[in-house]
C-alpha cells in the first residue's frame, strides 16, 4: 500500500513538473521554425483583393496561416520597437501588405525590389498585416 | 509703400494658409503600439501589438485606433494561444477599434514643440461589444511630428470576455497603454 501511495505521489510530482516545464519554460523559449514551415503561396495583389472583396471569407482562408507572399516593395520602415517593415504593393494604391520582419531577419531589402516573404497573416486593417516574416530567396 | 503693404499682406496670407493646412492635416501611423497588462500577483500576463493602425485629424481631433487581436505578442506562446482561443475568440472577433475625438485638440499647437495633455472620448469595440470610453494622455510635438501616449483601464466583464482564470491568474481589470508616433 505504501509503495502505491509513493508511486502515485511520484507520478503526480513528475506530471506537475512536466506540465510546468512545458507551459512556462518550453513554450516561453520555443521559437517557431518559419524557415521550414509549410506555407500557402499567394501574390500580394491577390491577397489584398481577397480581403477587400470579402474579409470573412479571406480570414477563413488566410488568418493566422503561414503564407509565402510575392510582391513588389513599395515602402520600408520600422515599428516603434525597431523591427523592420516592408509594404508590398497591390493594384489598390491605398492598400497593400504590411510585413513586419522577424528581428533576426538581416537580408537587405529596398523599395522596388521583387521579394518573397514568409510570415503569419494576422488579418486586415488598411493593409493586410503579416508578422514574424522572413525573406525567402 | 503700397508695394511693401502688398508684400506684408502676401506673407500674412501665406502664414495663415500654412497654419490652416497644418490643422487640416491627417496624421497617421500603421506601426503604432498598443500594450495591455492583465497581470495578477500570481502571474505576469502582458502583450504588445506593434502594428496598430491609427489616424487623427489635426483640425477637429477625430481619431481612430484599430488593432488585430492576433497581432498581440506574448512572451509565452501558450499564453498567446489561450488568449486568442479561450478568451478573445479572435477568429470570431479579429479586430478591436476605438473611434472618437480628442476633445481638446484646440489646445495642441502642432507648430510648437511641447507636451500637451489630451482627453479622448469615444467608443471602444472589443470582443464584439462596444462601450463608451474616456481616456487621458499626452500629445508630444517635436518638429511638427506628434506622438500620442496614454493609459486607460477596462473591465473584461464589460466586453463579455469570460474565462476560467479571470479574477485569479488574470486581473479582471486590464490596463491598456497606447503609444503612437504619427507622420
Amino acid at each position: 500500500m505504501k509503495k502505491i501511495i509513493i508511486s502515485v505521489l511520484l507520478l503526480g510530482l513528475i506530471g506537475g513538473a512536466s506540465a510546468y516545464y512545458y507551459a512556462f519554460v518550453y513554450m516561453k523559449n520555443r521559437k517557431f521554425d518559419m524557415v521550414n514551415a509549410e506555407a500557402a503561396s499567394v501574390d500580394a495583389s491577390v491577397l489584398v483583393k481577397a480581403y477587400q472583396e470579402n474579409e470573412t471569407s479571406a480570414n477563413a482562408s488566410y488568418l493566422d496561416k503561414v503564407l509565402l507572399i510575392s510582391g513588389t516593395v513599395s515602402a520600408t520602415d520600422q515599428t516603434q520597437m525597431g523591427e523592420r517593415t516592408l509594404t508590398l504593393s497591390s493594384e489598390d494604391p491605398f492598400s497593400g501588405v504590411m510585413v513586419t520582419l522577424d528581428s533576426a531577419e538581416a537580408a537587405a531589402v529596398n523599395v522596388n525590389d521583387q521579394v518573397k516573404v514568409k510570415g503569419f497573416c494576422k488579418g486586415y486593417l488598411s493593409d493586410v498585416v503579416v508578422t514574424n516574416a522572413i525573406i525567402v530567396k | 509703400m503700397k508695394q511693401q503693404m502688398t508684400k506684408i499682406a502676401a506673407v500674412v496670407i501665406l502664414l495663415v494658409c500654412a497654419q490652416y493646412s497644418q490643422a487640416q492635416k491627417v496624421y497617421a501611423t500603421k506601426t503604432g503600439q498598443i500594450a495591455f497588462n492583465a497581470s495578477s500577483p500570481i502571474e505576469k500576463i502582458a502583450a504588445i501589438n506593434n502594428q496598430t493602425d491609427s489616424k487623427f485629424v489635426g483640425e477637429n481631433g477625430q481619431v481612430i485606433f484599430a488593432v488585430l487581436i492576433k497581432g498581440f505578442k506574448f512572451e509565452n506562446q501558450l499564453m498567446e494561444d489561450h488568449f486568442n482561443e479561450n478568451y478573445m475568440e479572435s477568429t470570431k472577433f479579429p479586430k478591436a477599434d476605438f473611434k472618437g475625438y480628442i476633445t481638446n485638440i484646440k489646445d495642441v499647437n502642432f507648430s510648437k514643440d511641447g507636451s500637451y495633455p489630451v482627453t479622448l472620448d469615444g467608443n471602444l469595440t472589443l470582443h464584439g461589444v462596444t462601450n463608451k470610453v474616456t481616456a487621458t494622455g499626452t500629445m508630444k510635438v517635436a518638429g511638427g511630428a506628434p506622438e500620442m501616449e496614454g493609459t486607460f483601464k477596462i473591465k473584461l466583464k464589460d466586453y463579455k470576455v469570460e474565462g476560467l482564470y479571470i479574477g485569479e491568474k488574470i486581473a479582471p481589470e486590464v490596463a491598456i497603454t497606447v503609444k503612437c508616433k504619427y507622420q
